[in-house]
């Protein structure tokens, strides 16, 4: 029963994710409530939907009560990858590369959807405290974020990797075949994470660059004309940058992946860290 | 007060119980010393006080606690955390909140304590501790000292009964160490706090124990009573093996009562001299016999971190199969020298030379082929699966694997890890990780050995391994360059001392530096001072003395590294 | 210093305001105010911004403009006529579209400025503050993180040295391996610690626990009735009244599980603010401005902010008396007395100031 609540919940909150990257589209006729011009307030009322999905998923992953090693481990990961965006100066990789992306999806691989979520809210929060970076953006980099980590995992329930193995297993065989795989799938994801957060950070001011509606879109205007011009907005703007980010997680994973899983793997077991079973 | 009644515990997937049938009782208002080796369930049995075990660990646990009235077992931490304060070993991983007030309020936050009652109880307890003036600096711009005294006052914070401290100075220097022992005797004196403490360094408590501890490794004792010896402190030294070397020798030479300081000492150590029965031999340090064959060649360095100097013209040499320690207070640029040797400092001014070739200019990886550097903390070196791996890391980076100078498997036979080959690094105990640690940088067969601090958090048995392992290099014909943690060490293991004040050498060499320094003299050399002895084992040779005690070399006992 | 929440309300202010409206003279207005709240509300060395405002202009409003310009292809003044053929690109370029483009960049930059006021005044910790009690945790997490990193930073520095030492050589990415891996697998282990000395002094939880499950049903229910709602608002215009209240109920539920979570976390502050005459006084003036661009009251041109330069360019209209709604911004301005930049502060101070 339980389970179907927390698995509703996060339906939809995902939904509306996703439906706030979509309504644009879907749009006819814009907000005229309240006397205001068209498509003037959008950005707002989809930035607070976003944000309260947000907070309504972290209430429910953080329960009543996360343990002082969840808090403790957050925290410490969470400076650990703030500090690591100084490899960012000695790499010089074009725009939106971000080191910070990589160990969200390998945390959440092996210490469950749930960490995996929280650390990805929480290092954008961070982040952007200390770079004082917050503003209207924000829910949506939480949201991705923290969506990014999450399924990341999920996907460790599905494949019951090297992960799942006891510490004995981890000595007497090297989980080489598997653990690949894994890895490659996780490129994939940071591949296309790179690239949605970017779209989806971009959803917060697309409605305003989209204007009045005898600029943009004519009622009934249609799907595909809508979804074009929205597609060569994103290229205009971020699509350089979402790439540098995407290729940067991939190269970042498929380098570095495996050992960090290893050693994050080992001291999972060695701490005896539970990992909550629900999500 | 604290009672345990047959107490059994186990950790979570272990084979043997971490504490066996442990059966104590102290009284209240008692300063309470727990003593024994690395391993041996200190940690655990501190651990049981506050319901850290099982609660926090896991594990199953039978038998009985009992601290002022409270179950811990029953009753959980957070309700024990107003009963008993719990201080950890490692300064830097106790702080939640970057400032002082804020890190001792954080406790009483979560307690839901009216915000009037907070700030009186953070003001009263800065003031016991003496920490009002560091009230709002940030705590990273503490010394160590400093913190583990903030840890101490966010414990007490609560008002508890029993303060509880799990070897809070094994990570400082002396003079910090020294700071804390202080304020804890104080804290017990003064308003008789019960004080439970887990330690190494027993000089300085030693005169205000009432009651220890000792935990006996398993295989030293057949049944389980015999694992703890709980009693009066004399009674407990008088039965425990590896004893500070002033205990060593009073038990060798029959003091009765056992004198706890070197002030006890003295009177049964002169009756000991003025007996015409001794002879009083000179110094047994090992005499010059070897040809000085200069390794490395310091001279006139001089080095400033954004002007500030710490370093002044300091010049030093080490000799081949010589063992040099370079002392001096904290901050007087001892790791600075030692950096500026392998390359990660560039001096402003001075030579440098390693066998005559010089070493400035030249980059650190390259310099490290032929030097070994084992910092202050040998786990940051540790990433590898295996130890055996983490050899071959080091030969891969100097291009060494196809044909390395020492073969992997050999150095490890030499250091006593063939066993552990295929194991995890940071699976192993703190002295086996240490011996990776040099193996990583030792597997290049390096002329000359550079050690910080090598004996930090060190039991006995580890230190004396170390020992071991550096006068076998020295014996090959490496020089070692060691910067002591504690005077014991030196007084066993070194060839040579160099004293280091504020960036200028005020060299010297042993045994004046140990024997005529009040503030760098172990225990043996103040006890007979004139004598030119350093350990018990030197004394009882001088003193023409066969005893069991003659071979036992002494448990770390801090110089009074002022 | 202002209370952190005064500011927030502020920063929320102003992009409301910005984006309640496209007429380029109010927004002007704003970027005024913005700036003149900036200058003497934020000390020196507030070096908190990623990009400063005026950068973000130079970038956000030509390529706005450019952008609009070439695939809007609406409005009188054509300038120049690309190919038909061209897909999206191709058709007139006209000067209106040019300038609705600049427009929207100039909206963009006032948020943007805006925030960026907001997060060189507040410091870091009266931010983790604002946090509600029911992500106490994460106000927890947070403050480790911001003690953690200088000691990340040094624990980076000694592995680096340590690796150089056996001889490594970053020369590529994977050449990080050996350093990311200590720092990460030390970090963790320094963070057991850390988790030991919590619970040793109070704090909460052993374990994770789950939030019972009405709440549970709460959020589920809170969440389907926004989705509900905004599904309903955007595909059936007729039920727009409904779908509103089924986006307020739904949010309305949310936050009262939030609220109610908060009351079962245990906790105090030992830092608390007290609020005084000068964060009223912000409050005030935002709520004036609120009051002026949201509620439709009498004397006010409230078409003025809606301004098209479609399809022919005009001058935009302009109200004074929404101008001077505008001016309720300048609240915190006034309220420091210009004083306030003249405060030196070390750029590395995250702390709270104690209470004046």
């Amino acid at each position: 029963m339980r389970r179907a609540v927390s698995g509703f919940i996060y339906v939809l909150s995902g939904a509306i994710g996703v439906l706030a990257f979509v309504y644009p589209f879907f749009a006819q006729t814009t907000d005229t409530a309240l006397g205001q011009a068209p498509g003037q307030n959008a950005p707002l009322w989809t930035a607070a939907l976003v944000g309260l999905s947000v907070v309504a998923l972290l209430v429910e992953v953080q329960g009543q009560a996360i343990s002082a090693k969840t808090v403790a481990m957050l925290g410490v990961l969470v400076a650990i990858t703030s500090v690591l965006r100084f490899i960012e100066v000695a790499i010089p990789m074009p725009g939106g590369f971000s080191p910070i992306f990589a160990p969200i999806i390998l945390s959440g691989y092996v210490f469950g959807g749930r960490f995996g979520f929280l650390m990805g809210t929480f290092t954008i929060l961070t982040s952007a405290l200390i770079t004082g970076g917050v503003g209207p953006w924000l829910p949506y980099q939480m949201f991705t974020a923290g969506w990014s980590g999450m399924t990341a995992g999920w996907l460790s329930h599905i494949t019951q990797p090297v992960t799942h193995s006891t510490p004995h297993d981890l000595r007497t065989r090297q989980p080489t075949a598997r653990l690949t795989w894994d890895i490659l799938i996780l490129c994939a994801f940071g591949f296309a994470w790179g690239l949605l957060y970017g779209a989806i950070v971009n959803v917060w001011f697309w409605p305003v660059a989209m204007g009045p509606a005898e600029q943009s879109w004519t009622p009934g205007a249609g799907l595909g004309e809508t979804l074009t011009r929205y597609l060569a907005f994103y290229v205009a703007t971020s699509l350089g940058w979402d790439m540098a980010r995407a290729i940067g997680n991939v190269a970042l994973i498929l380098l570095l992946g495996a050992p960090t899983v290893r050693a994050l793997t080992r001291f999972r077991h060695r701490f005896h860290f539970e990992v909550q079973p629900y999500a | 007060m604290i009672r345990f009644e047959h107490l059994t515990y186990t950790y979570p997937n272990a084979s043997r119980p971490a504490l066996a049938d442990v059966t104590l009782h102290t009284a209240a208002g008692a300063f309470v010393l727990v003593v024994g080796p690395s391993g041996v369930g200190k940690s655990t049995l501190l651990r049981c006080l506050n319901g850290l075990v099982p609660h926090f660990t896991g594990g199953t646990l039978s038998g009985r606690v009992d601290v002022a009235g409270h179950d811990p077992v029953a009753e959980g931490p957070q309700v024990l955390s107003h009963v008993v304060g719990f201080v950890f070993q490692d300064p830097e991983a106790q702080f939640v909140m970057d400032r002082v007030a804020d890190e001792i309020a954080f406790g009483l936050e979560n307690a839901a304590m009216p915000p009037t009652e907070m700030r009186a109880r953070v003001d009263e307890v800065l003031d016991l501790m003496d920490l009002t003036a560091l009230r709002d600096r940030p705590v990273e711009t503490l010394s160590g000292g400093q913190k583990q005294r903030v840890a101490i006052a966010a414990a007490l914070a609560f008002r508890p009964r029993v303060l509880v401290l799990d070897e809070p100075t094994s990570q400082l220097d002396p003079q910090s160490a020294e700071d804390v022992l202080q304020a804890l005797v104080r804290l017990n004196r003064d308003i008789g706090l019960t004080v439970v403490l887990a330690e190494h360094r027993l000089e300085r408590v030693l005169p205000h124990v009432d009651h220890m501890v000792y935990l006996a490794p398993p295989s030293a004792t057949e049944d389980g009573d015999g694992r703890v010896l709980s009693g009066p402190p004399r009674h407990v030294l008088n039965q425990m093996d590896l004893t500070p070397p002033l205990i060593t020798l009073g038990k060798a030479l029959g003091w009765e009562p056992l004198p706890l300081t070197v002030g006890e000492g003295r009177g049964f150590a002169q009756e000991v001299v003025s007996g015409s029965r001794f002879q009083v031999s000179g110094s047994e340090l090992k005499p010059e016999t070897l040809k000085p064959d200069p390794i490395l060649c310091v001279k006139n360095l001089s080095f400033a971190y954004d002007g500030v100097p710490a370093l002044t013209d300091a010049s030093l040499t080490v000799n081949v199969g010589e063992l040099v320690a370079l002392m001096g207070r904290n901050g007087s640029g001892k790791t600075t020298l030692l950096k500026c040797i392998v390359g990660l400092l560039r001096p402003q001014r001075g030579e440098i030379a390693l066998a005559g070739e010089s070493l400035i200019g030249q980059e650190t990886a390259s310099i490290c082929r032929r030097i070994g550097y084992l910092p202050q903390d040998p786990d940051v070196l540790l990433f590898a699966d295996t130890v055996a791996e983490e050899l071959a890391v080091t030969l891969r980076n100097h291009d060494l694997l196809a044909s390395p100078p020492i073969a992997p498997v050999d150095l490890l036979a030499h250091l006593g890890l063939d066993g552990v080959a295929t194991s995890y690094p940071r699976d192993l105990s703190v002295g086996q990780r240490q011996r990776v640690a040099l193996g990583a940088v030792t597997v290049t067969r390096p002329r000359l050995l550079l050690l910080d601090e090598p004996t930090r958090g060190l039991d006995y048995p580890a230190k004396r391994e170390l020992v071991r392992l550096l006068r076998e290099w020295q014996a090959e014909g490496a020089g070692v360059l060691l910067v002591p943690h504690d005077v014991e060490l030196v007084a066993q293991a070194a060839d040579r001392v160099v004293l280091l004040s504020q960036g200028e050498v005020i060299a010297g060499d042993a045994p004046e530096v140990l024997t005529a320094s009040p503030l760098f003299a172990p225990q043996v050399a103040r006890l007979f001072p004139g004598t030119g002895w350093l350990t018990a084992k030197d004394a009882l040779a001088g003193l023409d003395v066969q005893s069991d005690y003659a071979d036992q070399n002494p448990m770390e006992v801090s110089g009074e590294d002022s | 210093m202002l209370d952190a929440r005064a500011w927030l309300l502020w920063a929320l202010t102003t992009l409301v305001t910005a984006s309640s409206t496209r007429n380029p003279m109010y927004t002007v207005i704003l970027l005024l105010v913005t700036t003149v709240v900036g200058v003497s509300c934020v000390p020196d060395q507030g070096g908190r911004a990623p990009l400063s405002p005026l950068r973000f202009a130079t970038l956000a409003i030509p390529l706005s403009a450019v952008f609009n310009g070439l695939t809007a292809h609406v409005g009188d003044t054509v300038l120049l006529r690309l190919p038909d053929w061209l897909p999206l690109l191709g058709g007139p370029m006209t000067l209106e579209a040019l300038v609705f483009g600049a427009m929207n960049g100039l909206t963009l930059t006032a948020i943007f400025g805006g925030f960026a006021v907001f997060n060189q005044a507040t410091p870091v910790r009266d931010l983790i503050q604002l946090t509600p009690r029911a992500f106490h945790a994460a106000g927890v997490v947070l403050s480790i993180a911001l003690t953690f990193v200088p000691q990340t930073t040094r624990s980076l520095k000694q592995i680096r040295e340590a690796q150089a030492v056996r001889g490594h050589r970053v020369r590529g990415l994977r050449d990080w391996l050996p350093i990311v891996v200590p720092l990460l697998v030390s970090g963790l282990e320094r963070s057991m610690g850390l988790a030991e000395a919590m619970v040793a002094r109070g704090y909460g939880a052993t374990s994770d626990r789950t939030q019972p499950l009405r709440a549970q049903v709460g959020l589920a229910m809170g969440l389907l009735a926004l989705l509900v709602g905004w599904l309903g608002f955007l595909l059936r215009p007729s039920w727009r009244e409904v779908a509103v209240g089924a986006i307020l109920g739904g949010a309305g539920i949310i936050v009262g599980v939030v609220w109610l979570a908060g009351r079962d976390v245990p906790h105090t502050v030992y830092r608390r603010r007290r609020w005084n005459a000068r964060d009223a006084l912000t409050v005030l003036g935002c709520a004036f401005t609120l009051a002026v661009f949201l509620l439709p009251l009498p004397l006010m041109d409230r078409h003025t902010l809606s301004y098209s330069p479609y399809p022919g360019l005009t001058l935009p209209a302009f109200d004074p008396l929404i101008g001077v709604g505008l001016l309720g911004l300048l609240g915190p301005a006034i309220a420091s007395g210009g004083g306030q930049a003249n405060h030196a502060r070390s750029p590395r101070s995250i702390g709270s100031e104690r209470d004046a």
